[in-house]
């Protein structure tokens, strides 16, 4: 190859591939979601489930952190602003009510977030507009694909002990938490006991979580393999029909322990007898029988 | 004919007297390290006693040693090979630190740095494993001369034989008795602790039969501490691995004797090669236990045999080494002489440290300036010895007493020869009647006299060269097998853990 050829050897085939980059490029910035048909109804909606919605509430009550509802009457624009990308720089700068506000949800304490202000406008625009209309916010991935029926029960606990594998290869439900009638030594210890989660979340609340869960732990275990939603259609009504029994998380752990310490013995006995025979020192025995 | 070299020992325990030198002497070169602070090499015992550790000749309890099935063949008394499989991670047969001792110093420093009172301030003894303070319970040899009798001395396990009259004659404060055994790897022909070692670590040298662990190839399963009937294989918690007596053979290969030999005060140890027939080990393990002895002293061959020097230098060893065989003090007090026994035969290794059983009549009386030389006096017969003889035989022999019996004769016989040619008041008739009952000649008392008493350090050790040059030529052969075996020491240091 001639080193002239070389600039009249690009195919057009790469300068179509540019192109389409750069166009896509294009697409992106603009915020056009590629491939879904339309953007997002309410942006600030769908930044609010992602990133606030895991512990706060717009008027359904306190979650890990406050409920939302009036925020913005309450606080000014500004302190929110400086607040929500760092909250524990204002709290250490000794600000009056960033330190109430941790003591009151002590120890936990609300991570920095990395939103743009535009993002935070949009968060906050939501937020006004709901507290104006006194409405609750409702998670958009609350809606269920059919309604559960009684057959989902069975398949539902089947995939909550992992007797069924997720689809997408996600852990099952079972590893971290625990229900009242799955087996013996219940499930996980980790995540809470899920026996009455139905009385704590509402059923869009609940489906939003099994869809995509915002929770800080679940989220990361999650992400690369969601619940498809014919799974989550499952999970939740088994999630629904155990629903109402008395959760004994402490009977549980107790009994876990009582389990463990019992076949502690056991395997202990069963060395003892296996290794009857062994020496079991001489000079010491020799002391003992020389002394009456 | 599968004629074999073997660095071999003889202790001639009429001479010891249990000033523990050895012992020091092993300590300070060998073992005087972190993990090896209980260890022993060469420990020197009171018998009766216990010894270290603590009944160590009780296999009931130890589980060291072959045992015979009764159908001539033996196998290892602790594990078989599937047994030793399935107890890898747990040994039920181990002895623990407090059966050897804990090993213990004292802290000096408190002496200077405790605070002016009325009181003189003390070192307090601290253990050497924890570095904690202890209260000291027991040692290497706690039962030195009969110390703390009641408990040690009367549960030696060798009284077996002995009669309830007899034992408690032994124990009575006039009549009191002991002797030393000083003891070290025995270096076995048939080695417990090689055949147990899973690792496959343990090796006899096939130069001269000293018995090594490759301290890079053990992996610390203490099947080896176990399996030797003398435990003589010691787990040092440091490594992690274990260790024994390695009968000093950087000093062997340079002609020198091993540092307990070279420091013995009493001049009781005497080193030599011996050559036997490998072939018939397995056959002499078989023997009934009467019989053991002759026939471990039937393996030993003749050096001035022309048949069993052929074999030898077919076998590579060196012809100046047959020399210094004819000359080795071991073949002498052994297979010429019969004088030393090799300490508790039943075990069935074949043990290569042989003891001239202590003749212990010296318990004169002096009446008018003048020894007792009545009967039961300096020269008592054999049969009246403080010791009794079936205590020895236990000791020396499996119980076969005629063995120890010849052997005290013996002794007794060179001294009553002595006494003839230098005081003259000894009857001859007496001297050639023990002479003839005995088999011997006046010649033979007088080398034994002389081996005994007058030998120089060049008598007592008689250490054939290692010849490492022909080693060196064997080895380039085959270069790459030379790559493999030889080196200037572990590739990598012994240290347990990460």
């Amino acid at each position: 190859m001639k080193p002239n050829q070389l600039f009249r050897s690009v195919p057009p085939v790469q300068t179509w591939l540019l192109a389409t980059w750069l166009l896509l490029t294009w697409l992106q910035a603009s915020g056009v979601a590629f491939g879904q048909g339309k953007p997002a109804a309410n942006p600030g909606a769908t930044l609010f489930e992602k990133q606030c919605y895991g512990c706060h509430n717009v008027g359904g009550g306190k979650k890990t952190g406050p409920d939302l509802m009036d925020v913005t009457t309450h606080r000014t624009r500004d302190w929110l602003h400086k607040f929500i990308p760092s909250a524990q720089g204002m709290k250490n700068s000794g600000d009056k009510f960033a330190v109430q506000l941790f003591s009151e949800f002590s120890p936990i304490v609300m991570p920095d977030q990395t939103v743009t202000p535009d993002q935070i406008d949009q968060i906050l625009s939501l937020i006004d507009e709901l507290s104006a209309k006194k409405q609750s916010f409702a998670p958009g991935g609350g809606r269920k694909l059919r309604k559960p029926t009684p057959k989902d029960i069975p398949k539902g606990r089947m995939l909550f002990t992992g007797e069924t594998r997720l689809r997408k290869g996600g852990p099952p439900c079972i590893s971290c938490h625990s229900v009242q009638d799955v087996a013996v030594l219940g499930g996980g210890t980790l995540g809470p006991d899920l026996t009455q989660v139905n009385m704590r979340r509402n059923d869009a609340d609940l489906t939003g979580v099994l869809k995509s869960p915002v929770l800080p732990t679940m989220s990361k275990v999650y992400l690369k393999a969601p619940l498809m939603d014919e799974e989550v259609v499952q999970l939740f009504a088994y999630l629904q029909d155990v629903k109402g029994r008395t959760p004994q998380p402490t009977q549980n752990s107790s009994r876990f322990f009582v389990l463990g310490a019992f076949g502690s013995l056991m395997l202990l006995s069963l060395m003892n007898f296996t290794w009857r025979g062994r020496l079991r020192g001489v000079r010491k025995l020799l002391l003992r029988e020389r002394q009456p | 004919m599968n004629v074999r070299l073997q660095m071999s020992m003889v202790f001639h325990l009429d001479k010891c007297i249990g000033c523990h030198t050895c012992s020091i002497a092993c300590k300070n070169v060998w073992t005087d390290r972190k993990g090896a602070e209980y260890m022993w090499w060469n420990n020197v015992e009171t018998k009766p006693g216990t010894g270290y550790p603590t009944r160590w000749e009780d296999q009931s309890k130890y589980k060291g040693g072959w045992e015979s099935n009764g159908n001539g063949s033996v196998h290892l008394r602790a594990s078989s090979k599937s047994q030793t499989f399935a107890n890898i991670f747990f040994n039920p047969d181990l002895p623990s630190i407090d059966d050897y001792y804990e090993p213990f110093t004292y802290r000096y420093q408190d002496l200077f740095d405790s605070p002016e009172g009325p009181d003189q301030p003390t070192a307090r003894p601290i253990s050497m494993i924890t570095g904690k303070p202890m209260n000291i319970e027991a040692g290497p040899n706690w039962d030195d001369d009969l110390g703390g009798s009641p408990i040690y001395a009367e549960n030696d396990p060798n009284f077996t034989d002995v009669t309830p009259e007899e034992k408690e004659a032994l124990f009575q404060l006039e009549r009191m008795v002991f002797f030393y055994l000083p003891r070290i790897c025995n270096h076995c022909l048939n080695p417990c602790c090689v055949a147990a070692c899973p690792s496959g670590a343990i090796y006899k040298r096939g130069e001269d039969g000293i018995v090594l662990i490759n301290q890079e190839a053990c992996r610390g399963w203490r099947f080896c501490v176990t399996a030797c009937p003398y435990k003589k294989s010691f787990y040092n918690w440091s490594t992690g691995k274990s260790e024994k007596c390695i009968l000093c053979f950087p000093r062997i290969e340079t002609g020198q004797a091993p540092a307990c030999f070279h420091s013995c005060v009493g001049r009781i140890r005497y080193l030599g090669g011996l050559l036997y027939d490998a072939d018939r080990i397995e056959e002499v393990m078989q023997s009934k236990e009467e019989d053991l002895v002759e026939a471990h002293r039937g393996i030993i061959l003749d050096p001035f045999d022309p048949i069993v020097i052929e074999a030898a230098r077919a076998n590579g060893i060196h012809s100046t080494t047959i020399k210094y065989l004819q000359k080795s003090p071991v073949y002498w007090y052994v297979k010429e002489w019969k004088l030393a026994l090799p300490l508790h035969p039943e075990f069935r290794t074949l043990p290569m440290l042989f003891y001239v059983p202590p003749l212990l009549p010296i318990m004169s009386t002096v009446q008018d300036g003048t020894v007792d030389m009545s009967q039961g006096g300096l020269f008592a017969p054999v049969e009246q010895t403080r010791m009794p003889v079936r205590y020895l035989a236990r000791l020396f022999a499996a119980g076969n007493e005629g063995k120890v019996r010849y052997s005290l004769k013996k002794m007794l016989a060179v001294r009553l020869n002595q006494r003839m040619k230098n005081v003259g008041d000894i009857d001859p008739k007496l001297v050639s009647a023990m002479m003839a009952e005995l088999d011997t000649d006046a010649e033979e008392l007088d080398c034994i006299y002389k081996l005994t008493t007058l030998a120089s350090e060049k008598e007592r050790f008689v250490i054939p060269p290692s010849h490492r040059e022909e080693a060196e030529e064997m080895l380039q052969e085959d270069l790459w097998g030379a790559k493999g075996e030889a080196g200037f020491g572990l590739l990598e240091k012994p240290v347990r853990g990460l």
